[in-house]
């Protein structure tokens, strides 16, 4: 399972919300760059269609793949309540041959994309993932090297968090209280729904982008 | 003159009572005249009726205190206290005028009585009292405090929790080891401190908070800028979570050169790439998607024509006018029909390539019957000619073309997969059933088996990269040599009446194949075996 909120924000202001970040979480940022392979089945191979996504890490030295099944969402009257959206996820690590066992198996390519930012890993009440990163679309089929912006004005930032059935209350008290650090310059919300931009964002991020090194306005 | 008797005797519990009388006394001897009640009162106090209600010191501290030097002492300046008050008395009463240099003889007496004394209870208490030298404003206050020996229960917890807390950790080591810990930790915590104030004193220099302003009025966003924003989001969100929007069907090409990462996992060969990489697409089918077929088809005729780019070597020369139109229909239907899979098409094209060699002059039936056709002619096909090996007397030529194609199969099935393996065993099936109408129909063309034969035998040993390529030309060279091949098995196929049937795309021949297949599982039982197993793979893909 995996708490997840997302929240977008406007490319120049992702420069302020990396230092933001950079103070809260206490650790580097890591480099993003993941090639995304989302992978649906057939409606014969099964009595309901699923949908797998195959994860290349582009980031030097090594690719690594991950494999990575979304389910369903918490439902009902609980989860309305919650901020955060508390989901079944299943991911594992794959050797780099998982592709063609995918499509061995029947599965289809439906639709890729190319993450690339940066993101954050740290532990504050349960091990949090912040990445902020740019979705980019491949004009050619797998050429992520020609890669151009979905949303060029605009990026993705995605919190999550791990989450087991017995602890997930926990962990998005957690994510919940570190959504609310960012407030100034960025909504966070559960995928879906829409946010719109945070009015004070531009001013926040001048504050964060002028203190940094001690420099005025 | 003696006074009057006091009022009942009274007990009092110190020296000071002892003086008082002894002091009356006194007093009396010097003509004290009865204006002084009190003292007399004292006349008739019993001194030992103090002394059960007292408990008496140990006797050696009364020595070390030396307690009766404090009472004579007590005892004179009482006197010489008592004197002044009595002259006083006196010039009152008398209305005279006091002599003063008496008086302040009597006050310079007192002064000694007192700094006499003074050093007597001072000796005294010495053992009992701490007195503070240093007493002055700021420190008069907390020095009941400071010099109490224990704290009030309250504070005392109080201490120990704080203590606690801030030496937590630190209570097994030594002392200055304490000491330097704390002091490292003070300091850091001041110095984040400090910077801290000064981040803050410089935010408020830059935005001049320092005035005193009340909140700044935070901008709004005009309306068309918060549209732009919205539809800017709406567009992010939906590629993220739900893969919209993210590549039309327009661009849907094949990149010319497949990145780094992708490169190793999907190229199995040079010529399969491209294979491979067309048949992994996998296009939603819209209904605008079908209409716009016309406009895709003259991209998919370029990939179509890079896909059987094989087949056309071969299908062009026999029939080209039948053939180009039906191979570019039959391979956007299958680029667009969204049943068939890719890794199906990939190997099910290599069969197909050569069932189409077979089959493509017979039967066309069109369009819509050629999604099925290429499968079901495979299928068909292998039952066809398992069937048709059983009337020949071929069971030396294709022992010895099996050992051969048994090499070969080792050689290549060491390269990676199942896939490889299932495509040579259909390879097999094909090229053996490909022997098969020739070397019945007409015996002219049994010199293209050896040839063929030889053509494997050289070409089994290769590296494992050139395998699918010598797979290939092996199949393409088969096929090109099977053209005059094709004819006598159509005809055989035509003959025999089940396998008119199983021509015509048909779920209940399909299955009758699958039947007749299994049902003949004693002929050729090694060449069988792989025909079985190359079925069931490409069944349970179909599946």
């Amino acid at each position: 399972m995996e708490c997840i909120v997302q929240g977008i924000i406007e490319t120049q202001h992702v420069e302020a919300l990396g230092i933001l970040l950079q103070g809260l979480c206490g650790v580097q940022k890591e480099q993003l760059r993941i090639h995304e392979l989302c992978l649906k089945s057939v409606p014969n191979l099964g009595s309901v269609s699923s949908e797998v996504k195959i994860l290349c890490d582009l980031v030097p030295p090594e690719t690594t793949w991950t494999v990575r099944h979304v389910g369903g969402s918490m439902r009902g009257a609980g989860a309305d309540q919650i901020s955060v959206l508390v989901r079944t996820m299943v991911e594992s690590k794959a050797s780099k041959n998982v592709l063609r066992f995918f499509y061995a198996l029947g599965y289809k390519l439906d639709h890729e994309l190319l993450r690339v930012g940066f993101a954050f890993h740290f532990h504050r009440g349960a091990q949090i993932s912040v990445t902020v990163s740019s979705i980019n679309k491949m004009l050619k089929l797998h050429a992520t090297d020609d890669a151009v912006p979905v949303t060029p004005g605009m990026q993705l930032v995605e919190v999550t968090a791990p989450a087991t059935s017995e602890n997930y209350t926990e962990v998005v008290a957690a994510m919940s209280s570190f959504c609310e650090h960012l407030a100034p310059l960025l909504h966070l919300s559960k995928p879906g729904i829409s946010t719109g931009v945070v009015p004070t964002a531009a001013a926040a991020a001048a504050s964060l982008m002028s203190d940094g090194g001690g420099t005025t306005l | 003159m003696m006074s009057t008797p006091g009022p009942g005797p009274e007990v009092y519990a110190n020296a000071q009572q002892v003086l008082f009388s002894s002091l009356t006394r006194s007093t009396m001897m010097k003509g004290l005249t009865q204006s002084q009640p009190q003292l007399l009162q004292l006349q008739q106090e019993p001194v030992p009726s103090q002394q059960p209600a007292v408990e008496a010191l140990n006797p050696a501290v009364q020595q070390q205190l030396n307690l009766e030097h404090v009472k004579i002492r007590a005892t004179s300046l009482f006197k010489a206290i008592s004197r002044i008050l009595e002259d006083f008395d006196g010039y009152a009463g008398t209305n005279t005028t006091p002599r003063w240099q008496d008086i302040l003889g009597q006050y310079s007496m007192v002064n000694l009585e007192l700094f006499n004394i003074i050093d007597e209870i001072r000796k005294v208490s010495k053992a009992f009292v701490v007195h503070p030298k240093n007493v002055n404003a700021e420190n008069s206050m907390i020095l009941p405090v400071m010099l109490s020996s224990k704290l009030l229960p309250e504070m005392e917890t109080d201490d120990n929790l704080k203590k606690d807390q801030l030496l937590h950790g630190l209570q097994n080591l030594p002392i200055a080891l304490q000491i330097e810990k704390m002091k490292a930790r003070i300091y850091t915590i001041a110095a984040a401190c400090e910077s801290a104030e000064k981040v803050l004193s410089e935010t408020r220099k830059a935005y001049g908070f320092g005035a005193r302003q009340g909140p700044t009025i935070t901008p709004t966003l005009d309306k068309v800028q918060a549209a732009k924003i919205q539809e800017q989001e709406k567009l992010l969100r939906a590629a993220v979570n739900y893969g919209e929007g993210l590549v039309s069907r327009d661009q849907r090409q094949m990149a010319l050169a497949l990145p780094m990462h992708l490169a190793d996992v999907l190229n199995v060969g040079p010529e399969m790439q491209n294979l491979v990489d067309t048949s992994g697409v996998y296009q939603k089918i819209t209904p605008t998607q079908i209409n716009t077929i016309s406009a895709q088809s003259a991209l998919l005729q370029a990939s179509g024509v890079q896909l059987l780019a094989r087949s056309g070597t071969n299908m062009n020369t026999p029939s080209p006018q039948q053939q180009s139109p039906q191979q570019q229909q039959q391979h956007q239907q299958q680029l667009l029909q969204p049943q068939q899979r890719p890794k199906m098409m990939s190997l099910s094209q290599h069969q197909q390539l050569l069932t189409q060699q077979q089959f493509r002059q017979s039967a066309m039936p069109g369009p819509g019957q050629l999604h099925g056709q290429p499968q079901k002619q495979q299928f068909s096909q292998a039952p066809g000619n398992h069937k048709q090996f059983q009337g020949r007397q071929l069971a030396s030529g294709i022992g010895g073309q099996l050992g051969q194609g048994n090499l070969m199969s080792r050689n290549l099935g060491q390269t990676s997969g199942a896939a490889n393996n299932a495509l040579f065993n259909a390879a097999q099936t094909i090229q053996n059933t490909q022997m098969v109408p020739n070397v019945s129909a007409t015996m002219p063309s049994q010199s293209l088996l050896p040839s063929r034969l030889q053509y494997g035998l050289s070409g089994s040993n290769p590296q494992s990269t050139h395998s699918s390529q010598l797979l290939n030309e092996k199949m393409l060279n088969m096929g090109g040599a099977n053209q005059t091949g094709m004819l006598p098995l159509q005809q055989q196929g035509g003959s025999q009446g089940a396998f008119g049937n199983m021509q015509q795309p048909n779920a209940q021949t399909f299955q009758l194949n699958m039947v007749a297949l299994q049902n003949n599982p004693q002929n050729h039982q090694g060449y069988g075996m792989a025909v079985l197993m190359s079925l069931c793979v490409v069944c349970s893909w179909f599946m």
